[in-house]
C-alpha cells in the first residue's frame, strides 16, 4: 500500500509499553510479549494509477468512476494520473502500484500471447509479463498445454484458462473502446476502410484521383513519444507499434487474417517436434543506410531478443528484451546457414503458435551489435539493463516501406516512402494494394489534447488524428465540413490491473468481490457514450472465446452487485464480510483475527 | 489556425489594449506619462533585466529538462489536492454561461499578458526606478521559484483529473489557443499558478505605487481577481495553486520592493492615507 497505516499497529505500541514494563516486573513483560503476536485490523486502502485525459480520453474518468464504486463499498481509494511513459515504467517495470487502468496491447488478441501475460513463471519479468504477479498452478499448466496442442485439445486448455482467469480476476475487463477519430474526405477517398491502429492500413490508404505529387499524409495525436524515441524494444515508448511496424519489417505478417510472407519469400514450417522452419529471404533488400539485409541479421535478432546483452555464459538468463518476449521465448534456435537462408529451430509447440515467433521486426546487426553492453550514465554502468533497451534509436534504421527522415522531439516526427521497397515490386504475393504506395511523406505532429487535434483536422491543417479522440468530439467532427467521423472497432480493452503481490489484493476472493463492484456497461454507456461494448475477457469475439463467458445482460462470472451503475452497498459489504473483512463505521478494515 | 495565426492575434489585441490603456491612465492621471527618462531607468534596471530574460529564455529551454527531472525526484501531489480541496473547481463551472467563458478566456489569454507587459512600460517612462526595478524582480521571483515548484512537485489540473465534472472549458472553445498554451508550459506544472501570482504581483505592485499611474490600480485589481478565477473556472487550475500563487506574489513583491526600496531609498511620505492595501505594505517592509 502506499499510504502509512492511519492507526499505530500494535507492536510499536508495545515496544513503548515493553521498556516500561520492565519495572513493573516480569509478569507483565510476558503478558505484553503474548499480545505482540496480534495484529490489529486496518482499513484498506489503494491507489489506482492511470493516464490523464489529455494523454488518454477516458482512462481517467474509468478510474474515477470504478474507484467512486470501491468506496461505496468502504474502500479508501484515490486515483493518481501519470504520464503514460511515467505509468508504463512504475506499473510494468517497477511494479510499484496497486491498480492501474490501462489499455492492455492489441497482442494479447492471440491466445498464445496470454502465456507470458498470466504465467507464474513471468512474475518477476519487467514489461508487458504479468505485471500482476499473478499465480495459478492449474492456468500454468493449461497455459503451457495450450501451446503444444491443437485443434479442440487447445480450445478446452484456453477455455479453461479464460473461466479461471474470469473468476480469478487478475484484472477486470472495464470495456472494450471503440477508437474515434476525424479524417479530411478529400485527402484519401478509402478512410472508412483501412484499420490505422495497425502498420498496413496507412499503406492501404488510397491516392485521391486529383492528387498533385507528392502527397503527404498530416496525421495529427497526442502522443508525443514517438518523436523522441523509436526503439521497438522500448516498453515505455510504444503503444500501437504503428511506427516501429513502418520502420521495420518482420519475416511475415498477418494480413486480412492469412499469415503473409514479408521480408522473407518463402516459408516453410516442418510438424516435427520441436518444430523447425526454413525461411528464405528476398533478394535485394536493403537497410535504410544502404547495407544489405541478410541471414545473419535474422539470426542475430533472435538472439538479441533472447538476451540483449549477448552473453556466451549460458548458466544466465541474460537480458531478455522485454517486448515480443512471448514470441520470442517460442525460438530455441535461429541460424543463418547461407546468404539469404535462416533455419529456425522452436520451443516445444505447435507449428501454428511456433509460426507466430516470425512477426517480430527484424533489426540491423551493424546496427545493433553495440548495443549489447550494460546501460551507462556519464561512464556509471546501471547493471541489468542494456543499452538496447534504452536507446531512444534515432535515427531509426530499419528496412521497412518507411524510414526516418527528421523529428523535432515533442513537436513532430517525419517519414518518408523508402524507396524501392520490395513491396512496391512486381511479384511478390503481396496484395495489390501493398504495392500501390499512396503516400509518400508520413508527418506525425503532436497537440496537446483530442479536442486540439480534432480542430487541427476540422481546420485543414493535419489530415487524420492518429491518435484515438474521445467521444465529446463526435458532434464537433460532425458539424466541421470535409472532415468525416472515423469510428473502428478497437483490439486494446481498458483493464484494471491488479498488483496480486499487495495485500488484500493477492486474495482472489478479494479480487472476485472487487470485480463484483464495477458495471461495465454503465462505464460504456457513461463514460464511453456508447462507443464501447463489455466483455469478459480478452479474447471475446475470437474462435478461441467459450460461450459461457459471452456477455448477457450482465457479466456472467462476476456480476454488478446493483443496476444501472447504481451500487448495492449492502449485498457489496455481505460479500466482503464473507470473505473474511469487517466494517468498522463503514470502512472496509482486514488483516485483524 | 496555426501557432503563428494564434501568436499574431495575442499580440494585435495585447497592443491595441496598451493604447488604450496608455490614453486611459494619462487621461485619468491628468499629468504626462512621460516624466522620467526611458534611457536612465532602463540603464538603472539593466542587470535585474537581464537577469529576468535569462530567466525567462533559460525557463523555456529547461522546460523539458525540468518535465524529466519532475518525473524522477518530483513528488505527485495531484492526488494530495485533490483530497484538500475536493470539488471545488467543479463546483464553480456549475455558473458556466456562455458569457463567463467568453470573458474568462479573453482575461486569461489576452489579459494576461496586457496586465504583465503594461506596467512594465508604465514604470519604464515614470521618473524614477524604483517601481520598474520593484517589479522586475518580483517577476524573477515568481519565475524561479515557480520553476523549483515545477520541478518538485507534479500536479495535473482539475480538467485532466476530473473528466466530466470539470470541463476543459478553455480549449473546447478555443482549441487553437492550445497550440500557444502548450508550447510555454507542461500539464503537469500546475502547482503553484504563475497566472495568478504574476497578475496578483502585478495588482499588489500597482497598490504600493498608485501614485505612479493612479487609474492603474482598479484595473489592475480587477484584472488579477478575474485571472485568478479564469485559471479555476477553466479548470486548468485548482484552488490550491491559485492561494499558492498569491501567497508566492505576496513574497516576491515583499522582497521586489525592498530591494527597490533599499537601492533608490523609501518613496516619499504623500499626504494621504495609505489605505487597506499600503498598510499591508508596511507590514512587507519589515
Amino acid at each position: 500500500m502506499n499510504r502509512a497505516a492511519s492507526k499505530p499497529s500494535r507492536r510499536s505500541v508495545l515496544a513503548a509499553l515493553g521498556s516500561a514494563a520492565v519495572v513493573a516486573g516480569s509478569g507483565c513483560l510476558r503478558r505484553a510479549r503474548n499480545l505482540t503476536g496480534w495484529e490489529s485490523s486496518q482499513p484498506i486502502s489503494l491507489r489506482i494509477k492511470t493516464l490523464p485525459t489529455d494523454a488518454d480520453p477516458y482512462a481517467l474518468a474509468l478510474a474515477r468512476r470504478v474507484a467512486a464504486w470501491f468506496r461505496k463499498a468502504g474502500i479508501d481509494v484515490d486515483v493518481l494520473p501519470m504520464a503514460e511513459q511515467e505509468l508504463l515504467r512504475e506499473c510494468l517495470l517497477r511494479t510499484e502500484f496497486d491498480m492501474f487502468v490501462m489499455r492492455l496491447p492489441e497482442r494479447f488478441r492471440d491466445p498464445d500471447a496470454l502465456r507470458t501475460l498470466l504465467h507464474s513463471r513471468f512474475a518477476d519479468a519487467p514489461g508487458w509479463q504479468n505485471p500482476f504477479g499473478y499465480a495459478n498452478l492449474e492456468v500454468d499448466e493449461a497455459l503451457d498445454r495450450q501451446r503444444t496442442t491443437d485443434g479442440q485439445d487447445r480450445w478446452e486448455a484456453l477455455a479453461s484458462i479464460q473461466r479461471t482467469i474470469a473468476r480469478t480476476q487478475p484484472f477486470t475487463l472495464l470495456t472494450v473502446p471503440d477508437d474515434v477519430r476525424a479524417a479530411r474526405t478529400d485527402a484519401h477517398p478509402n478512410w472508412q476502410e483501412v484499420e490505422l491502429r495497425s502498420p498496413l492500413g496507412y499503406l492501404r490508404l488510397e491516392r485521391p484521383q486529383d492528387a498533385e505529387e507528392p502527397s503527404t499524409l498530416r496525421v495529427v495525436g497526442t502522443d508525443r513519444r514517438g518523436t523522441t524515441n523509436l526503439n521497438p524494444l522500448s516498453v515505455e515508448f510504444r503503444r500501437s507499434g504503428v511506427l516501429t511496424g513502418l520502420l521495420y519489417d518482420p519475416l511475415t505478417r498477418e494480413i486480412d487474417g492469412e499469415t503473409t510472407p514479408w521480408l522473407a519469400s518463402s516459408v516453410s514450417l516442418s510438424a516435427e517436434s520441436p518444430p523447425t522452419a526454413q525461411v528464405e529471404l528476398r533478394e535485394d533488400v536493403d537497410w535504410h543506410d544502404g547495407e544489405p539485409v541478410t541471414a545473419a541479421d535474422v539470426a542475430f535478432t533472435y538472439d538479441l531478443l533472447a538476451d540483449t546483452s549477448l552473453s556466451d555464459d549460458d548458466s544466465s538468463v541474460g537480458v531478455p528484451s522485454p517486448q515480443f518476449r512471448s514470441r520470442s521465448t517460442l525460438v530455441a534456435d535461429a541460424e543463418a546457414v547461407e546468404e539469404r537462408r535462416v533455419e529456425f529451430t522452436f520451443e516445444d509447440a505447435d507449428p501454428s503458435v511456433a509460426a507466430r515467433a516470425l512477426t517480430v521486426p527484424i533489426l540491423p546487426e551493424h546496427v545493433w551489435r553495440e548495443r549489447t553492453d550494460d546501460a551507462a550514465i556519464g561512464g556509471i554502468s546501471l547493471g541489468g539493463v542494456t543499452e538496447a533497451l534504452v536507446t531512444n534509436n534515432i535515427p531509426p534504421v530499419g528496412s521497412g516501406p518507411f524510414e526516418f527522415v527528421r523529428n523535432s522531439p515533442r513537436e513532430r516526427l517525419v517519414l518518408r516512402r523508402t524507396e524501392d521497397h520490395f513491396s512496391t515490386r512486381e511479384g511478390t504475393g503481396l496484395p495489390d494494394w501493398v504495392g500501390r504506395a499512396a503516400i509518400d511523406e508520413l508527418s506525425i505532429s503532436v497537440v496537446g489534447s483530442g479536442v486540439t487535434a480534432v480542430e487541427t483536422v476540422v481546420d485543414g491543417d493535419a489530415d487524420v488524428t492518429g491518435t484515438a479522440v474521445g467521444a465529446e468530439t463526435v458532434p464537433r467532427i460532425g458539424r466541421a465540413t470535409g472532415t468525416e467521423l472515423l469510428v473502428e472497432r478497437s483490439d486494446r480493452p481498458y483493464v484494471l490491473g491488479y498488483n496480486t503481490r499487495e495485500p488484500h489484493l493477492d486474495n482472489p476472493r478479494v479480487r472476485n468481490t472487487l470485480a463484483r463492484l464495477v458495471d461495465e456497461p454503465f462505464l460504456g454507456d457513461d463514460v464511453l457514450d456508447g462507443y464501447a461494448h463489455a466483455a469478459v475477457g480478452p479474447l471475446h469475439e475470437t474462435d478461441w472465446y467459450p460461450n459461457d463467458l459471452m456477455w448477457r445482460d450482465e457479466n456472467p462470472v462476476v456480476p454488478f452487485f446493483g443496476e444501472e451503475g447504481t451500487l448495492d452497498v449492502s449485498a457489496a459489504r455481505e460479500a466482503f464480510r464473507e470473505a473474511g473483512y469487517q466494517y468498522e463505521d463503514g470502512t472496509l478494515v482486514g488483516g485483524g483475527p | 489556425m496555426s501557432l503563428l495565426d494564434v501568436l499574431t492575434h495575442v499580440v494585435a489585441v495585447v497592443a491595441v489594449l496598451h493604447i488604450v490603456g496608455l490614453f486611459a491612465v494619462r487621461r485619468y492621471s491628468g499629468a504626462p506619462l512621460w516624466r522620467g527618462s526611458l534611457r536612465r531607468n532602463v540603464r538603472s534596471v539593466g542587470p535585474t533585466a537581464a537577469t529576468l530574460g535569462a530567466l525567462l529564455v533559460a525557463n523555456g529551454a529547461v522546460r523539458d529538462v525540468g518535465v524529466e527531472l519532475s518525473w524522477i525526484i518530483g513528488v505527485n501531489v495531484t492526488g494530495a489536492i485533490h483530497a484538500i480541496e475536493g470539488g471545488f473547481v467543479a463546483d464553480l463551472q456549475s455558473f458556466a454561461t456562455p458569457e463567463l467563458t467568453a470573458y474568462f478566456s479573453f482575461v486569461y489569454v489576452f489579459g494576461y499578458v496586457f496586465l504583465l507587459t503594461f506596467p512594465v512600460v508604465v514604470y519604464a517612462v515614470h521618473e524614477e526606478p524604483r517601481p520598474l526595478l520593484a517589479t522586475l524582480v518580483a517577476y524573477a521571483l515568481n519565475y524561479g521559484v515557480g520553476f523549483l515548484c515545477y520541478v518538485a512537485f507534479v500536479a495535473y489540473g482539475p480538467r485532466n483529473f476530473m473528466p466530466g465534472a470539470v470541463e476543459s472549458l478553455l480549449f473546447t472553445n478555443w482549441p487553437e489557443v492550445q497550440f500557444l498554451t502548450s508550447r510555454v508550459n507542461e500539464n503537469t506544472n500546475v502547482f503553484p499558478s504563475l497566472h495568478t501570482s504574476l497578475s496578483v504581483t502585478v495588482a499588489l505592485l500597482a497598490a504600493r505605487y498608485r501614485a505612479v499611474a493612479p487609474g492603474w490600480l482598479p484595473i489592475a485589481g480587477i484584472g488579477a481577481a478575474s485571472i485568478a478565477v479564469a485559471t479555476m473556472y477553466l479548470g486548468i487550475h485548482w484552488l490550491t495553486d491559485v492561494l499558492f500563487g498569491a501567497l508566492l506574489a505576496a513574497g516576491s513583491v515583499a522582497v521586489g520592493v525592498r530591494v527597490a526600496e533599499e537601492k533608490y531609498g523609501g518613496p516619499e511620505r504623500q499626504g494621504r492615507s495609505v489605505g487597506v492595501a499600503g498598510g499591508v505594505f508596511e507590514q512587507f517592509r519589515r
